[in-house]
């Protein structure tokens, strides 16, 4: 299978080079660059098994987007989003969009892991017309860039985050759709539960800048239980699967 | 001679894989299972160590690993405890603290002297005359101290975890099986946490019945039901070592430390066998009976061959029993008790022949070459503690003792529970234990099988009813049995002395009694004065002995003596445990790898990676730097400043919030132009600084240093709480990436790459801002001028930071751009005059000493520290900060921190020096006295080594005075 060049695009993860090292077969979705999967080493079936077991993805250039002030819920519903009524949980909107309220003014969108929904570009343009003027308490934070997204799958994820993070996030506590804003290897980050179709599924999104010093630490945890990296075509076909 | 006990006996040794190991250098056969202490004493090896004051021989003593007897010496690990240490095939064990041989140890002199080193002796010896203590030290710190550490051990990789359960249960005796299966209802989660290899506790090995069947039957059944139950998560060789508010449990397995949060716990932690207190009572051969019990049941070995038990309740004769059974020959049982009160177990004993003397204690023990007991002296008792004359000596090669137990209190005490005692029936009770915490079992004082069973079924329900699992009767509290297993006074002074209350410190009797009469009469007192109970097994078996002793040389009652405190950890724990993974967040820019792939030499500052300078092949640090510094001057450079802090301030008030934070005015600020922003605290004084760029009417980007920017953004949040005014601020320092092109060439680089902006002077002047794109990538451009040259920060998305990158080297190739580290950007800044917040201001710098009144509004009617400023103004200044260049070149460069000197008086300090390959100087920043401030005023610098460098005061900047290079 032919890998596309990393650097023929000009929005790179800061993991590219760890990928690279791994062998990974880049692939485009939706004009973003990601690891399709990690060519040398494991085909895609079998890195679909091992994401059903515990495996860690990086989605970080897929696209994201965050909101916050006192006005920014209700513009979102305005843009047809389906809101989730609590703060700390996420809806799936039917665009396959994730919709993740962090706290009564802050919200949280991330793009479906295919790139086929164009929610974040579109929420993107039309807060630059709408909120030109920052004068009605809708604030456009940058999350695609200041947050790296990191995906962690499997049956024994709840046990591997359980060495690292002081949340309990086992499936019976943590559900499907539950948010924790927590440490991650002392780092801060927000947590994310989707399930990708059956399998426990975990968004982990941090600061970027140590997404690196994150990535080790969860491989190094995840080793405990044969965890590994796999590409985005092994989460697809999670959710295909189901 | 070899002592193995066929099968059964042995549950926890596998007979079918022989393991061999060295002790002392001499080969020793064991089996997997064993531990160090059992294999050696299987082979008749009981001295395993020497004690730390009198180097007196040490065996075993509880084969649970609660003491300090048993602690070995491993090639990695010193004070390894040689009855809970597994054996491995060609593991290294040697003794510990002897001179010489461990048979035949020089140390062991020291003994002869005990009467002259009493309790107190080191306060009391060493500190006169004056300075005579540090010629005793050195000498006293070589022999103090146990074991070897190896200095050269790559430390084992340790790590933590979480687990949460709606209830743990500490302890896998009868007490926690039975707790364990009750409480794990419906969905109820429950953790069963045991310190041994496996469940059941007592059940292993004590006698519950003239038979001797009644603890098997009963552990399997109990195991059945908790194997049965998938909500009971049992951990084995996993000791709790402390417990922290809300049910907070350190439960340590391996090298790794499980931080438990449980919502309700049941102690089920059991009871600590103690020592009968009498001459030579620390012999090897002179253990617990639980340890002769666990020896025969666990590792199946026969511990003697012939063998006398003292008690004071009536579980000697199961040991007795026991040992009869393994071919130990029972010479006596010696029953403290002058009309003991038998049970059926006893008086199966009895029935068997054994001989029995009643109201007789163990006067004292006699040895073989003074390292194993060879025989006791038996006495008749005729008051407590006091024995008569009437006097037998019974030979044997093992003595038993069961004359009483503590409960574990330890987690319970640190829950806040009290422990209390009854002098009378010598029965504890701990009283105002957490509503979230239960004791079930002997931690409980209850003795008997079935108390305990019930205690435990009773505490589950009271956890499960308060989880909401059950709402069941509870039942009425199971009383405590009128007959205790506790003599009320195991303890016989011999005018020999030598009748050891802590093994670990070798304190005797007449040490304890020799505190109180110094004046310790406080329990507490008493410990740290003796050091009674601080050595490794933490006063597990001196406590209640030292209380007593305590108690009645003070005339007071046990209850109103009290036990020192038991705080965590309950056993000793490796450092690697507390510090677990090491996690040390680094964080680093987009462009990382192209810094290396240059040849980045980075430097860490915070958690940031930054490339110091680029080095390149045979040529020195200095000269790439002062290459680097040549090139921006002369050409054109590129510095990645991804690490400033970024800070979107944006609303209707956004102005007025900065003007308000910020010492300089920001409401006027046209859009489209950047502004210095120095940040004052309320004391005035300067805690950061940036640039403020305006790019909308409401919209301001802020930048901050690296290392302020998190204490910035939090001081924003914190002033706006209070202000309430209607804007927003984000710290969006990691969403962006940024760099630096500067040098006389910047612009023509960047018009290559970026069209959609004027770059011209007019168009785009000093201090201005700009949105736009870099080949499509888009960026916010900042007209600044830290490095004095013509420059622009590009500051882009944090993912397209290494395509910026690449862009710029490729446009910048035929001007020959180079990039530069911050060393070279440091010395650029100093040449133009720059300070550097945190380095050339402290704690107390204000802006007038640090020459930026010039940054300060008076216009204004507020800012944070303004008040405090206005009423410096009033104030002559201390200090000033000022730029000084080297008067001879061939000085030595001063360094950050050197003194000012005026005579001998120190007037100021050195913040910023270094070599500026732009002006063939030595320049520099410090803090000088204000009449020394003055342009041409000298000062002489106390360099490296002493060396006094003159300098003369100069003003900044050092470089283009007049700001042209940077307006291009």
């Amino acid at each position: 299978m032919a890998t596309l060049d990393p650097t023929s695009v000009k929005r790179r993860s800061p993991l590219n080079q760890r990928h690279v090292t791994s062998h990974a077969l880049f692939k485009e979705f939706g004009g973003n660059l990601l690891v399709g999967h990690y060519g040398d080493i494991k085909s895609i079936q079998e890195e679909y098994s091992q994401a059903q077991m515990l495996a860690i993805c990086d989605l970080s250039t897929l696209p994201r987007l965050g909101f916050k002030g006192p006005g920014a819920p209700s513009w979102l519903e305005t843009q047809k989003l389906k809101l989730p009524t609590l703060p700390n949980t996420a809806k799936c909107q039917h665009t396959g969009s994730l919709v993740a309220k962090l706290s009564d003014q802050e919200v949280l969108i991330l793009s479906d892991i295919f790139a086929l929904s164009n929610d974040v570009a579109t929420l993107s343009h039309k807060a630059e017309i709408d909120h030109q003027n920052y004068d009605k308490q809708t604030y456009i934070l940058p999350r695609g860039d200041s947050h790296c997204w990191l995906a962690v799958t499997g049956t024994q994820a709840s046990e591997m985050f359980s060495k690292i993070c002081g949340i309990d996030l086992r499936s019976h506590k943590f559900a499907h759709g539950d948010i924790a804003q927590t440490s991650v290897a002392k780092t801060n980050a927000v947590v994310i539960r989707n399930d990708l179709g059956s399998t426990p599924g975990f968004y982990i999104l941090s600061d970027i800048s140590g997404v690196e010093f994150l990535w080790d630490c969860l491989l190094d945890a995840m080793q405990e239980y044969g965890g590994c990296p796999v590409g985005v075509s092994a989460l697809q076909r999670l959710i295909k699967s189901s | 001679m070899y002592t193995r006990l066929p099968a059964p006996y042995g549950s926890l040794i596998n007979r079918e894989i022989g393991v061999q190991f060295e002790f002392e250098n001499k080969t020793v056969n064991g089996f997997e299972g064993d531990t160090i202490a059992s294999a050696l004493l299987a082979n008749q090896q009981w001295l395993l160590s020497r004690s730390f004051k009198y180097h007196r021989p040490r065996g075993a003593l509880t084969m649970a690993g609660q003491d300090a007897n048993t602690m070995v010496q491993l090639p990695s690990n010193p004070n390894a405890l040689a009855d809970k240490e597994l054996i491995k095939e060609g593991m290294q064990v040697s003794g510990q603290n002897y001179t010489g041989s461990l048979e035949n140890d020089r140390g062991a002199l020291l003994g002869l002297f005990s009467r002259f080193l009493p309790v107190g002796f080191y306060y009391k010896a060493f500190f006169k005359p004056r300075g005579m203590w540090e010629k005793w030290a050195s000498l006293i710190r070589k022999k103090a101290g146990l074991g070897v550490i190896d200095q050269q051990l790559k430390s084992p990789y340790y790590d933590k975890q979480y687990k949460f359960y709606d209830v743990v249960i500490i302890g896998g005796g009868p007490a926690g099986m039975q707790a364990a299966i009750d409480a794990a209802v419906d969905n109820c989660e429950v953790l069963l946490v045991d310190e041994n290899p496996s469940l059941g506790g007592s059940l292993n090995y004590a006698r519950f019945d003239a038979a001797g069947t009644l603890g098997k039957l009963l552990r399997t059944e109990l195991l059945s039901a908790l194997q049965a139950n998938s909500n009971i998560t049992v951990m084995t060789n996993a000791v709790c070592n402390g417990w922290f508010a809300d049910n907070w449990l350190p439960i340590i397995c391996g090298n790794r430390l499980y931080k438990v949060r449980a919502t309700q716990t049941i102690l089920c932690t059991g009871a600590l066998e103690q020592p009968a207190l009498f001459h030579n009572n620390d012999l090897p051969g002179v253990v617990m009976s639980s340890a002769a019990q666990r020896l025969v049941h666990l590792y199946g070995v026969k511990p003697g061959s012939a063998a006398v038990i003292l008690t004071g309740n009536n579980d000697g004769y199961g040991t007795a029993l026991d040992l009869l059974d393994a071919g130990v020959a029972i010479q006596a049982i010696i029953d403290l008790r002058a009309n003991p009160d038998y049970d059926e177990v006893a008086k199966a004993a009895i029935a068997r022949g054994i001989k029995v003397k009643t109201g007789c204690a163990v006067y004292s023990a006699h040895s073989k070459k003074e390292v194993h007991v060879a025989s006791v002296e038996v006495r008749n008792i005729i008051g407590q503690g006091i024995c008569g004359n009437d006097r037998e000596i019974i030979n044997c090669d093992l003595l038993c003792m069961s004359v009483g137990y503590t409960p574990a209190y330890q987690l319970a005490c640190q829950a806040g529970g009290q422990l209390s005692y009854d002098d009378q029936s010598a029965i504890f009770t701990l009283n105002n234990c957490p509503e979230t915490l239960q004791l079930a079992g002997s931690v409980n004082s209850l003795w008997h099988i079935d108390a305990v069973l019930a205690e435990a079924r009773r505490t589950a329900a009271i956890a499960t009813n308060a989880l909401g699992f059950t709402q069941v009767a509870v039942g009425e509290v199971i009383p405590k049995g009128s007959i205790s297993p506790n003599h009320p006074w195991p303890i016989f002074a011999h005018p020999k002395g030598k009748e050891f209350v802590d093994y670990d410190e070798d304190l005797t009797i007449a040490d304890i009694v020799n505190a109180t009469g110094d004046g310790y009469e406080h329990i507490q007192l008493v410990k740290r004065y003796s050091t009674c109970g601080m050595g490794p097994s933490q006063g597990r078996h001196s406590a209640l002995a030292a209380a007593r002793i305590v108690a009645a040389a003070t005339h007071r009652t046990v209850a109103d003596t009290g036990v020192t405190t038991a705080r965590p950890p309950f056993s000793a724990e490796q450092l690697g445990h507390s510090a677990g993974r090491s996690f040390y967040p680094a964080r680093r820019s987009n462009m990382h790898y192209r810094h290396l792939e240059a040849g980045a030499e980075m430097l860490q500052a915070g958690a940031w990676f930054r490339p110091a300078y680029y080095a390149q092949d045979n040529i020195t640090r200095q000269d790439c730097i002062n290459a680097e510094v040549t090139n921006v001057r002369n050409n054109v450079g590129l510095v990645d400043v991804s690490t400033l802090g970024g800070l979107e301030v944006r609303g209707p008030d956004a102005g007025e919030f900065l003007n308000r934070f910020y010492t300089f005015g920001f409401v006027k600020q046209p859009v489209g132009r950047a502004r210095y922003a120095l940040l004052t605290n309320e004391a005035g004084v300067v805690i950061d600084d940036g640039v403020a760029c305006r790019f909308g009417d409401n919209h301001y980007y802020v930048t901050a240093t690296t290392g302020g920017v998190d204490r910035v953004y939090q001081n924003m949040l914190k002033w706006n709480a209070q202000w309430r005014l209607n804007v927003d601020i984000a710290n969006v320092t990691s969403a962006y990436c940024g760099v630096n092109i500067a040098g006389p060439n910047a612009r023509l680089i960047l018009e290559k790459v970026c069209t959609d902006i004027d770059l011209s002077s007019a168009a785009f002047p000093y201090m201005g801002v700009r949105s736009g794109t870099v080949t499509g990538i888009p960026a916010r451009l900042i007209r600044v001028g830290f490095v004095g040259e013509l420059g622009y920060e590009i500051h882009v998305p944090q993912q397209y930071g290494e395509a910026l990158w690449d862009v710029l080297i490729e446009a910048g190739n035929e001007y020959a751009i180079k990039p530069f580290g911050i060393e070279a950007q440091r010395i650029l800044r100093l040449e133009k005059g720059h300070i550097i917040i945190g380095q050339d201001t402290d704690a107390m710098s204000n802006p007038n000493e640090v020459q930026m009144s010039w940054a300060v509004s008076k216009k204004k009617p507020f800012f944070v520290g303004g008040r405090t400023l206005s009423e410096l103004e009033k104030k002559p200044s201390l200090r000033s900060l000022v730029g000084f260049v080297v008067n001879d070149i061939e000085s030595p460069i001063p360094q950050e921190s050197h003194l000012i000197l005026d005579g001998k008086h120190m007037t100021g300090r050195v913040t910023s020096c270094n070599y500026s390959p732009t002006l063939d100087k030595a320049i520099g920043l410090a803090y000088v006295s204000p009449t020394s401030a003055a342009n041409g005023s000298t000062i002489v610098i106390r360099s490296s080594g002493g060396v006094l460098v003159n300098a003369t005061v100069v003003d900044l900047p050092f470089y283009d005075p007049n700001t042209a290079r940077q307006e291009l």
